[in-house]
């Protein structure tokens, strides 16, 4: 009897443990979670934005698991592959080839045609960027494009002249040696520019497309030649040999450092590289000085390098709800005091709405965003979305550029090596 | 049978739990990472069965061959200093000194920080740039590497934090110790051994059983290494693959590059390497650890 007693009780106690679970959800609450990336100054707007959205649907709570770039993409992907991502996401077009041809986000189709997601007020052209083979995966929530920076304050301590807007890689080159020598000479230990060599995207992209190449053709294949990338790091290595920019040590070193944190805000620096839209950031980490901003140097006798990069926003197809997703989306880009709240946090916002609605609440440094973006938007070009397996390709240049630079490659053995490992990793993957 | 179950069966409810969390969290995870080693899977997509395609192409996977190297370099030099210095170390404190339990626990305390995320994070602000190290190095005006991000530097900066959590490994010689019998050391002192005699005759022998749990330990636990090489190499196993670890290099096959049908291969590769050592440890035990009694 004692013992039947024991096991019942023990017995009750393991079921209410599984009881205990579900017992309190309500039916009509509903929980969608929205991840991006970004800087603590982004953080912020961001998480107004969303806070003004649950004022608006108070039936609609917004869980935001939000991060830094660095470790955004392997979170992403294993969260997808555990069944748990969230609802939305921020999307770039550098990686959506992994995600929307295997099925991982949702084609938002059917929402904008039942009106819950409102892209009326979204010119042609941006929507554009948001298809891929045919679908619509992603929502612009900025247009933008990649120049490189400085400081007037920097360059007026030196005494060097401002780069010009539209600079040949020469001039960068000859640029970069200036400033370090006249630091030098100043016995300040200011490197010219930070070592890009290590960029697949967008830096050896703008390289590639000045020079008449492509990084990806229209059917998945790599667009440039052996030679382009043996100029590209024998470029490099050259100011690197010469002290111009950082040894390959220090550039490791500081390739997860957060903005607040690298090289050109640390001014180590004196020229960094910049998607247009960051540039208000930069701007806030330095208290002396106007962060300005020009173009991707070019070839006097090729085209420009352009391309029109985006950040963009999608639903994972995995979402429990996808209606309450699409409609935080088309809050996002369409509400006019979220509008106004994000100004050109991701680039020239994609509405026609937004623009007039900030055109006079610009600060000086959104100004030259908005400027600088209208004028490389003119002479960018839309580039084709990378295939599948462009993340292992970056990553393999990365590692390839990283060898050279220690010295353990020349650059030519670099060019044959990362061809032949490119052309297989893209090969694999089709 | 009927008697047995009306005899036990509350015995099996009670583990039932367990056995769901056993069936749950291990075997099945482990017959599907079998049946996906066999498999093409992009994580997003259904499985596509290829069969041993996967297998081969380790074969000429320069950056498998590059994983296997540092993996390889990195247990066979960590696991042998680790235990020396646990073994120093616990011979150290085998004597009544002060603070004894002070000593014992100091010692051990970085074996459960362990190679956390936290402590990766703190590691690379010891040995990059500016670091502790350099700054220490400086006052002898030695300019230090960037040890973190320098290639030939960088793994012995992993190798060093594997050697530091050497508390658990210490407290086991150190209990293994005591249990040597002072007889033999006064019979050894009667004859005049002199203490390095004593350590090789008497101690060494006498431990052989812990040195053999320690070894397979911690070099099961040193093949397995992951998070210190994520945070240390920003998940790259940079630079140029010098900290690719093998469990560093089957994550980015499986979550950075998707292809996790690859990955599970790696995995189970992984396991028979493993294996393959631990039984060789075990088969040439016979030779060295002697068992007292």
């Amino acid at each position: 009897m004692k013992k039947n007693v024991i096991l019942i009780i023990s017995i009750t106690v393991l079921l209410s443990l599984f009881a205990a679970s579900g017992v309190f959800a309500q039916e009509d609450d509903i929980t969608i979670s929205f991840t991006w990336w970004g800087d603590t100054d982004r953080h912020e707007i961001y998480n107004s934005i969303v806070d003004m959205f649950e004022e608006e649907y108070p039936n609609i709570k917004v869980e935001r698991p939000f991060g830094s770039w660095n470790q955004y993409w392997d979170k992403l992907a294993t969260q997808i592959a555990g069944g748990n991502a969230p609802d939305v996401v921020g999307m770039h077009q550098r990686f959506v080839s992994d995600y929307a041809p295997r099925g991982a986000l949702l084609d938002l189709q059917e929402y904008v045609d039942s009106g819950v997601l409102d892209l009326s007020h979204v010119p042609d052209s941006v929507k554009e960027g948001g298809v891929v083979n045919g679908n619509l995966y992603m929502v612009a929530q900025g247009v933008t494009t990649t120049g490189y920076m400085y400081n007037t304050k920097t360059f007026d301590d030196l005494g060097v002249e401002y780069p010009n807007m539209d600079w040949t890689y020469e001039e960068f080159a000859a640029k970069a040696r200036e400033v370090q020598a006249v630091a030098e000479e100043q016995g300040r230990e200011i490197w010219g520019v930070g070592d890009d060599s290590t960029l697949f995207m967008p830096q050896f992209a703008y390289f590639a497309r000045s020079k008449g190449e492509e990084v990806y053709t229209n059917d998945g294949k790599l667009g440039f030649t052996q030679e382009t990338v043996e100029e590209w790091f024998n470029y490099w290595k050259e100011l690197r040999d010469d002290g111009v920019i950082p040894d390959m040590a220090t550039t490791v070193e500081y390739t997860s450092a957060p903005l607040e944190q690298n090289l050109f805000t640390t001014q180590k620096t004196a020229i960094g590289t910049v998607p247009a839209n960051q540039l208000w950031l930069y701007q806030e980490q330095f208290s002396e000085g106007k962060i300005n901003i020009v173009r991707m140097p070019h070839f006097a006798d090729g085209r420009p390098g352009e391309y029109i990069e985006g950040s963009y926003l999608a639903v994972t197809s995995g979402s429990d709800h996808p209606e309450a997703a699409a409609r935080l989306i088309s809050f996002f880009i369409n509400d006019s005091e979220a509008q106004q709240l994000f100004m050109l946090e991701q680039g020239v916002p994609p509405t026609t709405t937004a623009q007039e609605r900030i055109s006079d609440k610009l600060t000086p440094v959104q100004q030259r965003i908005i400027d600088f973006v209208s004028y490389t938007l003119e002479i960018a070009e839309k580039s084709a979305y990378p295939p599948s397996g462009s993340t292992e390709v970056t990553s393999e240049f990365e590692e390839v550029a990283q060898a050279v630079g220690f010295g353990s490659m020349t650059p030519a053995e670099g060019a044959e090596e990362f061809m032949s490992s490119a052309e297989e990793i893209l090969a694999r993957n089709r | 049978m009927k008697k047995w179950l009306k005899e036990n069966w509350e015995g099996y409810l009670f583990l039932t739990p367990w056995l769901i969390g056993l069936l749950v969290f291990t075997i099945i995870p482990i017959l599907t990472s079998l049946y996906l080693s066999f498999t093409r899977y992009n994580i997003l997509t259904t499985p596509e069965f290829i069969g041993v395609d996967n297998y081969f192409r380790m074969l000429s996977d320069k950056d498998f061959i590059q994983s296997l190297k540092v993996t390889f370099k990195f247990v066979f030099l960590s696991v042998p200093l680790r235990m020396s210095f646990a073994l120093l170390i616990a011979m150290l404190l085998n004597r009544k000194i002060r603070g004894l339990r002070f000593y014992r626990a100091v010692y051990y305390v970085p074996s459960l920080l362990g190679g956390s995320v936290a402590i990766s994070i703190l590691w690379r602000q010891l040995f990059n740039r500016e670091g502790l190290l350099n700054q220490f190095l400086s006052i002898f005006k030695i300019e230090g590497l960037n040890w973190i991000a320098t290639p030939s530097t960088a793994l012995y900066t992993l190798i060093i934090l594997l050697v530091w959590q050497f508390g658990s490994s210490m407290l086991i010689f150190l209990a293994a110790l005591k249990q040597v019998p002072e007889d033999l050391y006064d019979a050894a002192k009667i004859d005049g051994a002199s203490k390095l005699r004593q350590f090789t005759n008497i101690t060494l022998p006498m431990i052989t059983p812990m040195v053999l749990f320690n070894l397979i330990m911690t070099m099961i636990n040193a093949f397995q290494s992951f998070t210190p090489a994520f945070i240390i190499s920003n998940g790259t196993g940079g630079p140029v693959g010098s900290t690719l670890l093998y469990s560093l290099y089957l994550y980015k096959r499986g979550f950075t590059f998707f292809e996790m049908g690859y990955a599970s291969a790696l995995a189970w590769i992984l396991l028979i390497l493993i294996a393959i050592f631990t039984a060789i440890i075990f088969w040439t035990s016979g030779k060295w650890v002697y068992y007292e009694g």
